[in-house]
């Protein structure tokens, strides 16, 4: 029997996968045929899955320079009338913004859905935003699935809606659906193939003031149509019991807690629950007939009271005698769990919890405390920790010249670089959105006396580095901007972009060059260097750093990790490096206060180099005073 | 039927406890039974802590198990284990790797890592049984180093509470590894499942 595999055609029979498989097969069931993302987590294996079987399955699908990109891209599809999606992270939403706001004016031809993974707790974001707020400022209705069954199931469906309202559609998926695993049914697949046409319709796709003041209105009226819709959408669901004094309207992915916490309590009789898959607009009806049958609700949702603030609204509006309970009980930050709705339920319904959480917290405290910590960290034989000590050793030097007091400033960005928050580099004083360091730099220029260093990485560098690379020069910025070019989206996963030659779909790109960029952008001080070679990378960017004006150093060296990965499979080995015991000089520790790799421990009083994690890459060798390491 | 067994697995970095979830998924739905569960992927990879959830049955709905009510725990690395030991439930049972990974953070001087039998009795205290087995030697006995995952399945295996045939996570591991591994894989299966039969006893 051939193995089942998330691109086959076998109505009924059943998958196990990751929540982001079953979000592509929900678009490949529906026959999407143009896809755009730019990665980010908890997003990055829709279209990771999707290019997999782009070829196979007759579809064009890109990892496109950042989100508003990627964003047009699919628009741009819809406009000519074939089914397209963009999928991103909550954040890639806001680079976004600018065309949403817009496209939900224009009414979709071909179906047009927007994925947005939000990060509830921020496992791997810079902050936890809603963006259902983002599409309540658009008019953009929003699907927000219970279970990776569900989201399956509501990708596929999102076609059809966006198609049969005219209307832009947006998922929203939180990190347990999108990282949670599930077993899925399989539908049919959708094997219609639309050749796409553009018609020329300049008072539907042209927004001057005058096209605006025509859609408004036409848009508006398409979300009346939805919203007398959802009612009936099998998404939203009431579960009426009989002696309910308590109603709760469980919203997206708290609905599987809810049903837990109900189970848990006991209390399956005692509880009305009402299933909320369309949090915007919200299905009115039958909020109203759960709200008029109890005495007390509890809004259960992630994140921020949307949901809550709208049924408060219809409570006001139809004067209806309720209490609504929401945020008051259950968390507005961080991710829900059946114990965080079980402790809102039972404070409500004034019973104990089934277990006695505060103990079981006072037992994680123990058992934490007594254990160190283990936060990610660089890995390795990762360039990024030669371009730092490279980086840092120049910018304290030139730093000492203005002043005994001096710190350089190291405006950061966001990509596996960010690490070096930690100890030993404490380069990253900054940390705000994708090319916000260049940006930030920008400002401060004006304003302190200091040696100003900014870095990101290749990626970023594509996705928002250059409009402020452009600024420093345009405005004279007197900066240092360094480029972490290590050829990979590395932080979400190894995705190529336009700097790697390569495309999602495993095809030869043109490979851009940062360094060509910047000159390009009129930037006078450009160099390349090779980060291990320690030396004169330190030298350069002590250069770039004296340079009055905007600097750019392009420091490229390998992701360690893709690097081994290739080389085990051309069969090559690694020769780690080893510390001689007689050379070294208990309690120098230099190469472990400097570089802080992994691979390096303290063994007793002795420092050694754990072999098979060692890369080889012999920076510990450039920074022991004692030439004490070598290679075997 | 089964109602509702849960399953932590804990670990670092690069050992594989993700693979070993995925594993332990496909094995239980092609036994026909429903599976969710979820990890943290992203920031966890570089070497920090992971853990995947695992949870079978048909009173299952959300992707994480409540606090108190875990049914196996399963520490690939004994620190790791004890992170989480306060997802036991009272009759919980742990199965632990005895080989530490030391983090870098101790090197830096910052936190100190806790004697085994310090962690031993902190799970003891929580757990109705602690099997312990170097997983980390068993899986170079069986030929590969990488292969302390599937040992820790096999023993998870050994406690023999699982709903899932041992034959269809057999099947599982010899679909999901070329000709030229699986062999190993199934034999560092084999060794988990025997050095726990052999702890019980
Ligand atoms: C707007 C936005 N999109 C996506 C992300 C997710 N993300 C985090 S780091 C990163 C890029 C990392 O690539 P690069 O800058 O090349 O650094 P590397 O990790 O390779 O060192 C991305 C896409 C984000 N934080 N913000
Ligand atoms: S994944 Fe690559 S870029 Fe990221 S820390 Fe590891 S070696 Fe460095
Ligand atoms: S050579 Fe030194 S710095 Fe490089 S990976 Fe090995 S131990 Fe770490």
């Amino acid at each position: 029997m051939k193995e089942l595999t998330i691109s086959s055609n076998a109505p009924g029979q059943r998958l196990f996968v990751l929540g982001n498989e079953a979000i592509a097969r929900g678009a490949i069931e529906a026959g999407v045929q143009v896809v755009a993302a730019y990665p980010g987590t908890p997003s990055s294996e829709i279209l990771g899955t999707l290019a997999g079987v782009a070829r196979e399955l007759d579809m064009y699908v890109e990892w496109s320079t950042n989100e508003k990109t990627a964003f047009e891209v699919a628009l741009g599809a819809s406009i000519c009338g074939v089914r397209a999606m963009a999928a991103m992270k909550h954040v890639g939403v806001n680079v976004a913004h600018d065309p949403l706001m817009t496209a939900s004016h224009i009414g979709a031809r071909g179906g047009l859905v927007l994925v947005s993974a939000d990060d509830p707790w921020a496992w791997s974001s810079q902050n936890e935003q809603d963006s259902r707020y983002i599409a309540l400022q658009g008019y953009i209705p929003v699907l927000e699935p219970s279970s990776v069954q569900e989201a399956k199931d509501m990708m596929a469906d999102a076609f059809r809606l966006s198609e049969e309202f005219g209307q832009l559609f947006m998922l929203r998926s939180v990190t347990r659906i999108s990282h949670g695993r599930g077993d899925i049914v399989l539908g049919d697949i959708s094997r219609e193939r639309r050749k796409g046409s553009f018609e020329k319709d300049p008072d539907r796709l042209a927004y001057v003031p005058r096209v605006a003041r025509i859609n408004k209105p036409l848009m508006l009226q398409r979300f009346e149509r939805i919203k007398k819709a959802v009612d009936t959408l099998s998404y939203n669901q009431l579960h009426m019991a009989d002696r309910a004094r308590l109603g709760i309207i469980a919203c997206g992915l708290s609905y599987s807690y809810t049903l837990e916490a109900v189970k848990w309590l006991g209390v399956e009789d005692r509880v009305s629950i009402l299933k909320i898959g369309t949090p915007h607009p919200l299905p009115e009806e039958l909020i109203i007939r759960l709200l008029k049958s109890v005495e007390e609700v509890l809004v259960v949702e992630e994140l921020d009271p949307f949901v809550e603030l709208h049924v408060k609204a219809i409570v006001g509006e139809h004067n209806i005698a309720v209490e609504v309970h929401g945020k008051d009980v259950v968390p507005r930050i961080g991710e829900l769990s059946t114990r965080k709705v079980t402790e809102a339920m039972a404070t409500l319904i004034k019973c104990r919890p089934p277990v006695d959480f505060a103990a079981l917290d006072r037992l994680e405290q123990e058992a934490v405390s007594l254990l160190p910590s283990r936060p990610p960290a660089l890995c390795p034989g990762c360039s990024h920790r030669a371009s730092f000590r490279a980086i840092t050793t120049a910018a304290q030097r030139v730093a000492r010249e203005y002043g005994d007091d001096v710190e350089p400033i190291y405006p950061g960005d966001i990509g596996c670089y960010t690490l070096a928050l930690n100890p030993p580099q404490h380069a990253v004083d900054t940390c705000i959105c994708m090319g916000g360091g260049f940006g930030l730099a920008n400002g401060m220029a004006h304003v302190v006396e200091a040696p100003i260093i900014a870095h990101l990485g290749d990626s970023t560098f594509f996705h928002s580095g250059i409009p402020p690379l452009i600024n420093a020069v345009y405005n004279k910025a007197n900066i240092t901007m360094v480029v972490l070019d290590n050829s990979a989206t590395a932080m979400t996963g190894f995705q190529p972009h336009p700097g790697t030659g390569c495309t999602a779909t495993g095809d030869e790109a043109v490979a851009l060059k940062a360094e060509d960029v910047a000159r390009a952008c009129g930037v006078k001080f450009v160099e390349v260097v090779d980060p291990f070679d320690l030396k004169a990378a330190t030298e350069t960017i002590e250069k770039a750093i004296r340079f009055p004006g905007p600097a750019v150093v392009v420091s490229r060296g390998p992701c360690a990790t893709i690097e081994l990965r290739e080389k085990r499979q051309a069969g090559e080995k690694v020769a780690p490096y080893y510390i001689d015991q007689d050379k070294c000089h208990p309690g120098c520790d230099a190469c472990i206060k400097l570089l802080g790799c992994p691979a390096i421990l303290k063994q007793a009083d002795r420092t050694v180099i754990d072999a098979p994690l060692c890369t080889g890459c012999g920076l510990c060798a450039q920074v022991c005073p004692y030439k004490a390491i070598t290679q075997e | 039927m089964v109602e509702e067994f849960n399953i932590l697995l804990a670990g670092v970095g690069g050992q594989g406890v993700i693979l070993m979830s995925e594993l332990l998924g496909k094995a239980a739905i092609a036994d026909g039974l429903q599976v969710r569960g979820s990890e943290i992927l992203g920031m966890a990879v570089r070497g920090g802590s992971v853990t995947s959830i695992i949870r079978i049955g048909d009173d299952v709905h959300g992707p994480l198990i409540p606090q108190g009510k875990c049914d196996v725990l399963i520490g690939l690395e004994p620190s790791e284990a004890l992170r989480d030991v306060s997802y036991l439930s009272k009759s919980g049972l742990v199965i632990l790797n005895t080989t530490p990974i030391v983090p870098f953070t101790v090197s830096l001087g910052q936190g100190v890592y806790p004697a085994l039998e310090q962690i031993l009795e902190k799970l003891n205290d929580v757990a109705s049984k602690v099997i312990t087995l170097d997983a980390t030697q068993t899986a170079r006995d069986a030929g590969s180093m990488l292969a302390v995952n599937i040992v820790m399945l096999g023993a998870l295996f050994g406690v023999e509470l699982l709903p899932i045939r041992i034959a269809t996570v057999k099947e599982t591991i010899e679909a999901r590894f070329p000709a030229k591994t699986a062999a190993a894989n199934v034999k560092a299966f084999d060794l988990g499942y025997q050095a726990c039969q052999q702890a019980v006893k």
